[in-house]
């Protein structure tokens, strides 16, 4: 009885219920529900509206938001089912591939890198190298790059900041330069040391 | 992400002679230098730590009194079952650990923000169900440099800081944003825990 309490207590309307206006609870389970009956990850919408709630979001948008949520989830399965035919999705690859599409990564640049690993790490690492004015091929290619020198994982962002960074040395270099370099470097990219010194070497400012 | 200044990026990496900077961006070394040292601080000791030490403090009983050893029948009405399962579940399920030790799938998520005279800054996230109160920041010496560190499952998490209870800034410093997707362009930070 205990089991069957902890689950009702973790089901997305119980989640959902006092964090949300009431108002928008028909809708979003409603999108919940579509979720489940497609066989789509039901985590990240439950996230959206958790947030949408929290931020007071009016109601119409933010069951927009989570319905635009559900629509990117449909589209992460197709990405995946065509770039991984030959296994089932994983909701956590197709949370992977939302998210990737949310941060605005091409679909044809996310399923390039699909094969291989996990998704999260790679489709970050090429995220990252698009935002700083990397092209997009030439982002995958040097991903792939790095794979073949067998960097895997998080070892991935690690190139990324590696481009970055060259880009920023003084003298300025191009993306092409800056790619060039690091790619000579792999597999011996430098790992970013933790706590996370990537916050501490950029200007404060936006929004303080 | 955001661009640095290349010569202020150099003195950063041990690079260049700070000294030899321009006065604003000397200013700007001293700040984030000073933030680097926040960052090094290893997180404060976790509630698990303490309630250990604390374990470990007391000295053990040499024989347990006899009312310790008689067998004990406690009658439950049902709407007492269902509060100890909300509990137990509120206790399994708390999204956030306390702990100053990562597992093997999670790491130490450190938060700093620069808000000269905000009252109180939290970060609200993916990571805590977006639930308000949850991880508050400190200002020790009320320099505007709030920080604070947790222990997060490895992953990619969304999350923002509240200021003063009201207002939601995406963290400055974060490096990765992504649209929150509810239409009016607001961005939420993006952190990535590795394990």
């Amino acid at each position: 009885m205990t089991l069957l309490l902890l689950l009702l207590l973790q089901s997305p309307h119980a989640r959902l219920e006092g964090r949300v206006p009431t108002a928008a609870l028909p809708g979003l389970d409603s999108l919940i529900e579509q979720a489940v009956a497609e066989s789509l990850p039901t985590e990240p919408l439950v996230q959206k509206a958790l947030e949408g709630g929290a931020k007071g979001i009016p109601v119409p948008r933010l069951v927009n938001g989570v319905r635009h949520g559900l629509v990117q989830l449909r589209d992460a399965r197709a990405i995946v089912s065509r770039a991984t035919p030959a296994r089932a999705s994983l909701d956590g690859d197709v949370a992977a591939v939302a998210a990737a599409l949310a941060r605005g990564l091409d679909p044809r640049l996310i399923e390039r890198l699909l094969p291989g690993e996990p998704p999260g790490p790679v489709l970050h690492a090429a995220a990252d190298l698009v935002a700083h004015g990397f092209p997009a091929d030439s982002a995958a290619e040097l991903l792939r790059a790095a794979q073949q020198q067998g960097l895997h994982g998080t070892r991935l962002l690690d190139v990324a900041v590696a481009a970055s960074h060259e880009l920023q040395r003084e003298g300025g270099r191009t993306p092409v330069e800056a790619l060039a370099r690091v790619r000579a470097m792999l597999p011996n990219v430098p790992v970013a040391t933790p706590p996370h010194p990537r916050t501490v070497t950029r200007r404060p400012g936006r929004g303080s | 992400m955001t661009v640095i200044d290349p010569r202020l990026q150099e003195a950063l990496d041990g690079e260049r002679d700070p000294a030899a900077l321009p006065a604003e961006l000397r200013e700007a070394y001293a700040r984030l230098t000073a933030a680097a040292a926040l960052l090094r601080e290893p997180p404060a000791t976790s509630v698990a730590d303490r309630v250990m030490a604390e374990i470990r403090r007391e000295a053990p009983a040499p024989r347990p009194p006899n009312w310790l050893l008689r067998p004990v029948t406690f009658r439950l009405r049902p709407v007492w079952t269902l509060a100890v399962a909300a509990a137990v579940a509120a206790v399994v399920f708390l999204p956030l650990r306390e702990s100053a030790t990562p597992g093997a799938e999670e790491g130490v998520a450190q938060f700093v923000g620069h808000f000269p005279g905000a009252r109180s800054v939290e970060v609200v996230g993916s990571f805590n169900d977006w639930q308000r109160g949850a991880l508050a920041l400190r200002d020790e010496d009320n320099d505007g440099i709030w920080h604070g560190a947790v222990v997060l499952p490895a992953g990619q998490h969304e999350y923002m800081f509240v200021v003063d209870g009201e207002r939601w800034v995406a963290d400055p410093l974060a490096g990765r944003y992504v649209d929150d997707g509810f239409g009016a362009g607001q961005q939420n930070a993006l952190l990535i825990v590795r394990p």
